[in-house]
């Protein structure tokens, strides 16, 4: 089914979610994100691929400041959520980060059950009045996260003892519990086998309908069957962005063409 | 001569090491394929002398004493040793010794001269004896492991196989030591309560030790009721851990996650200083500055302190044990997976929510192994209880009282004069058996929470 082409996805009712304007990155002294500009829409999929160390994965941290968390780390220009400035002084990340969940490279389920690992959100910002009410979110979680069929029996048992495709639901489960509007992914897949990959990816597409997801990805095949829009950088810098169709068909910078193609990377 | 059975042990271990080293290297030469690598050869070959004969030179030492005695006193003219009590002839056989050993007193019988001359002719044989005999066997060993040298032969699987055996002996060192421990105090204690009825001991509250070990000393009447250095010692370790807990834990915590690199580099070293100060100098403090502050404070409040209090005593040993936990709980915090911490932020928790809700369920063993460590030396810590909290032993829990602990009255029950047949000495064996108890339990009792609540991250 992923090998629809992709210049067929309907993109065209899209409003933006973010909109990054001028953002620079500084790690010390190191420039490791120039001056990136990007819109970002709801109810999209937008992949950002590149080379390693091209700076995809610090500018998807910046988006919901997991930068904030690494001293060194310095952030300037304007990066606006739903028209509001994420980085001016009166947001409060705690805050942010509950409206943009986050998806790791490496499943990280806390060592708690299976349960707690999906209500640890809505228990810390008291979204549920009631057990009941609290029961009910984490099986609309582990739904959306197409979890619940594998572990509806074992809710008590510890997330960390389930499979590495399902770990990764869980913590997908666990970001989209809080009911967040934008899903960020850091190569949610690349520590999962093919079959766990394309139930991941799946479940991805489903999430579009409600999200806007942002995910960075290594596989330029797997950007292709995902998203919608594609972004590629190199060397800290957004080289192009566009319907995804399009990047992959026909790029308009030489340096997207060499890597999608293989020659860069 | 021992020094010299020990070096041609050394010498022989080297020539054998080069030997095979040599002959390994002859063979891999002359175009042949080793199986194991010509170092494998040489180290077969030293342990393989090393090992048995270093046993022997040992088994030797421990033994030659007590065997050269009994081939003296078996040359003794007959009759001598007839009807003489143990204690008499260990002093004959004393007497001899010192005879054999050039310090003569008075005149004594021509027949304690020549059991000493033999004595001395016997060590002599018995020294050359033990260098000609570790010759023999090293020469032998070496020749026997040269043979052995050959492309087929598995030096590595028998080098490996030999260092297994000795990794398997060290380890029972250790658990032999500890059966030995208990063994000894079982037996003691064993007999303590042959003189002292148990239920006395274990109920009693009255503690008075000092009983006369001879018949002309005019000492208390004596009771081994444990009770009140029982409570006193838990009093104490009360009070430590009741300051050490909270101050190691949030200092901890803070140095951990709040504290910038530069406050932490300096923090850090100055509180591991405070694990390093000789449990004397706390008792110092303990007097000195402790005391006396608890003192004119509770004057002012208008109540009765006495000079040395458990409160004294058990706070500036809580001081001692922050360190034990800080850095306890430092490095378990440290040990759990950034990726937890990230993803705890990531769903819109607060660094608080954090580091209650996943850090620390994450990092429980080791919190609690610190902590159960501070509580092992609160309950063993002897110096500061002498030197700020007395030697009275007083039924209470009232912190402010003096009171005395169990390794207290193992330290006064043991001091001066002592006599193996009298309860007064027996005692501290008993109480000895309590604090290993004591310690035993929490230990168990720990381990029991630590399996409960811990969350087990990978």
């Amino acid at each position: 089914m992923y090998d629809a082409p992709t210049l067929e996805r309907d993109v065209t009712e899209a409003k933006t979610k973010f909109s990054a304007r001028n953002v620079q990155v500084w790690y010390g002294d190191t420039h490791a994100i120039k001056d990136v500009s990007v819109e970002i829409e709801d109810k999209t999929v937008t992949a950002f691929i590149g080379p390693s160390g091209c700076g995809k994965s610090t500018f998807l941290r910046c988006l919901n400041r997991m930068n904030d968390t690494i001293d060194i780390c310095r952030v300037e220009g304007d990066i606006l959520l739903d028209g509001e400035d994420i980085y001016d002084r009166h947001i409060d990340p705690v805050q942010l980060r509950a409206k943009v969940g986050m998806v790791f490279q490496k499943p990280n389920p806390f060592p708690k059950s299976i349960y707690d690992n999906v209500a640890y959100g809505p228990k810390i910002h008291g979204m549920t009045r009631s057990r009941a009410e609290l029961d009910e979110t984490v099986e609309t979680a582990l739904r959306r996260a197409a979890l619940w069929d594998e572990v509806k029996d074992r809710l008590d048992s510890p997330g960390t003892g389930l499979s590495g495709g399902q770990q990764q639901r869980l913590c997908i489960a666990r970001a989209v519990a809080t009911k967040p509007e934008v899903l960020l992914m850091d190569e949610p897949c690349s520590a999962l086998d093919p079959i766990a990959t394309a139930q991941v990816e799946e479940l991805i597409d489903e999430l579009r309908a409600r999200f806007s997801v942002v995910i960075v990805t290594h596989s330029m095949q797997q950007a292709a069957r995902v998203s919608q829009k594609t972004a590629f950088f190199h060397l800290g810098e957004l080289v192009e962005f566009g319907e995804t169709g399009h990047i992959f068909t026909n790029p308009e910078d030489e340096r997207t063409e060499s890597y999608i193609t293989g020659r860069i990377g | 001569m021992t020094l010299f059975a020990f070096l041609i042990l050394l010498v022989a271990v080297v020539t054998g090491y080069i030997l095979n080293l040599r002959a390994a290297r002859a063979i891999r030469a002359g175009g042949a394929n080793l199986h194991s690598l010509d170092g494998f050869h040489g180290g077969f070959s030293a342990l393989v002398t090393l090992v048995p004969t270093f046993l022997l030179i040992i088994l030797w030492l421990l033994f030659q004493g007590t065997i050269i005695e009994a081939l003296v006193k078996a040359s003794l003219p007959s009759g001598t040793l007839d009807g003489l009590g143990v204690g008499e002839v260990q002093l004959l056989m004393s007497e001899i010794r010192s005879i054999a050993g050039g310090r003569v007193f008075g005149t004594p019988e021509d027949w304690k001269l020549a059991a000493a001359d033999h004595l001395v002719s016997l060590r002599a044989t018995s020294s050359w004896l033990l260098v000609a005999v570790t010759s023999v066997m090293v020469i032998g060993l070496i020749y026997l492991s040269r043979r052995t040298v050959s492309a087929e032969f598995r030096a590595r699987h028998g080098f490996e196989r030999i260092v297994h055996g000795l990794m398997v002996a060290c380890a029972t060192v250790a658990i032999f030591v500890t059966i030995g421990i208990v063994a000894s105090l079982v037996f003691e204690t064993y007999r303590f309560f042959q003189m002292v009825p148990f239920w006395d001991f274990v109920l009693g509250t009255s503690w008075e030790p000092q009983i006369p070990l001879r018949e002309d000393q005019i000492a208390a009447e004596g009771a081994f009721g444990m009770l009140p250095v029982f409570l006193g010692t838990l009093v104490i370790a009360f009070v430590a851990m009741f300051i050490a807990t909270p101050i190691g834990l949030l200092s901890a915590i803070y140095l951990h996650e709040f504290a910038s690199s530069r406050v932490r580099s300096v923090v850090k070293p100055v509180l591991e200083i405070l694990a390093g100060v000789p449990t004397v100098v706390y008792g110092f403090f303990a007097i000195l500055v402790i005391a006396p502050a608890i003192r004119s404070f509770g004057t002012d409040l208008g109540l009765p302190i006495a000079p040395n209090t458990a409160l004294a005593a058990g706070s500036v040993m809580g001081i001692m044990l922050v360190p034990f936990i800080s850095s306890f709980a430092d490095d378990a915090l440290g040990a759990v997976p950034r990726s937890l911490r990230d993803g705890s932020l990531a769903v819109g928790a607060t660094q608080a929510e954090t580091i209650s809700k996943v850090l620390f369920p994450a990092a429980i063993p080791g919190i609690v192994g610190g902590i159960l460590l501070a509580v092992s030396r609160a309950i063993g810590e002897t110096m500061i209880v002498v030197m700020a909290a007395g030697l009275i032993a007083k039924m209470t829990i009232n912190p402010l009282d003096s009171v005395t602990t169990v390794t207290v009255q193992i330290v006064t029950l043991l001091i001066g004069d002592t006599a193996f047949d009298s309860p007064k000495t027996l005692a501290a064996f008993a109480l000895g058996m309590v604090l290993f108890l004591m310690t035993l339990i929490i230990n168990i009792f720990a381990l029991r929470i630590v399996r409960k609540y811990r969350e087990i991250y990978d």
